[in-house]
């Protein structure tokens, strides 16, 4: 994965007021640590760190007033309801050095009819080089049927990377879907219990159809 | 209907609408999800009629997860009643949803088909929703 560069200002000013005429500047709040540095306070763009987080475990290359320091996103804090970001945490780290970071799951492919993919995991702990990072993992369920499962050990890594997490923990799990039937039947259950009243449309047979037009006033 | 078992008292006091979700703001289990835009009191039924719109749409093959419960007594006077005589006779159960709490999550259907359920269902609520989706790996 390449570095992305972005540029930060050191931050001299704190507290929610300092941080608040930060963010209407389009700018966020961020903190770089790690490798027993002190911790760094630094106000970094808005829009580019937004599109660079886009990717997944993004490498950045953080330029602090000319000093080029090495950092992955650990923890970002999203606004609950409009979700632009109010706050990042960076961790430096070092080239060649080995970090576990949470690499997200791909399902590709189709199961056969009549079976349902449930992805018990959406990520999965992966120890790799902090420069070769994996962006995703991609699991293949083509043509998989009822009762597979794909485990942690059952994953494609790529070269250099190693899982940091039990082998035989569940990733994929592919399970009957239940029948038309079944649905319709546990649906009907529920509407009765909760006093669902279903409109149906009425169905007017051609003869009646035929009678009330018999029955109209004609001029 | 979602109901609690067992409860240690039989009425409450109305809790607070105002404020924004502290936990739950993002998707959990699925890969669509119904976010709530606005506080708002949801009762049991409504939650029920909103898995019922969902589930007839996506019919089989996808899953459905419920992120709220609804395990706060609601109560309501008679009508025509004079006031005092003290509080009156519990007639709902509600789940006190904040603001940006994502309560339904979807996954194994197509996207436009879990739009489509999601739409019937936010039809089914109380308060402003939107739809949320899961964006690989973005923190």
């Amino acid at each position: 994965m390449s570095e992305i560069k972005i540029k930060a200002e050191t931050r001299t000013e704190f507290g929610k007021g300092a941080a608040r005429r930060i963010r209407r500047d389009s700018k966020v709040p961020a903190v770089l640590y790690g490798h027993g540095i002190d911790p760094i306070h630094v106000v970094l763009p808005g829009h580019e760190l937004m599109l660079a987080l886009k990717q997944p475990n993004a490498l950045l290359s953080v330029d602090i007033e000319g000093d080029a320091q090495l950092a992955l996103p650990k923890q970002v804090q999203r606004d609950p309801i409009k979700g632009f970001i109010e706050h990042a945490d960076l961790l430096v780290v070092r080239r060649g050095e080995k970090v576990t970071v949470d690499v997200p799951i791909v399902v590709t492919g189709e199961v056969i009819s009549g079976a349902m993919v449930v992805t018990e995991h959406a990520s999965v702990p992966i120890e790799a080089e902090a420069t070769h990072l994996p962006e995703t993992i991609e699991v293949d369920v083509e043509g998989l049927d009822a009762g597979a499962q794909i485990h942690a050990s059952d994953l494609k890594l790529a070269k250099g990377s190693s899982l940091a997490v039990d082998p035989e923990q569940l990733i994929v799990n592919v399970v009957p879907a239940p029948t038309a039937e079944q649905v319709e039947a546990e649906l009907e259950t529920a509407e009765a219990e909760a006093g669902v009243e279903r409109d149906e449309p009425q169905v007017v047979s051609e003869a009646a159809e035929d009678d009330a037009t018999e029955a109209a006033p004609s001029e | 209907m979602l109901i609690p078992r067992r409860v240690k008292h039989r009425k409450q006091h109305h809790p607070k609408r105002r404020g924004a979700a502290k936990g739950g703001t993002s998707l959990a289990f699925g890969d669509f999800g119904i976010q709530a835009v606005e506080g708002h009191y949801v009762t049991n039924r409504q939650i029920e009629s909103a898995r019922i719109a969902m589930t007839r749409h996506i019919k089989r093959g996808g899953k459905v997860w419920i992120n709220i419960y609804p395990d706060r007594p609601l109560t309501k006077k008679p009508a025509e009643t004079r006031m005092g005589s003290g509080k009156g006779s519990p007639e709902w159960w509600i789940a006190n949803v904040k603001a940006g709490r994502v309560m339904f999550e979807l996954s194994g259907v197509p996207e436009p088909v879990a739009r489509e359920a999601l739409r019937r269902a936010i039809h089914k609520l109380p308060m402003k929703c939107k739809i949320v989706t899961r964006e690989a790996g973005e923190l």
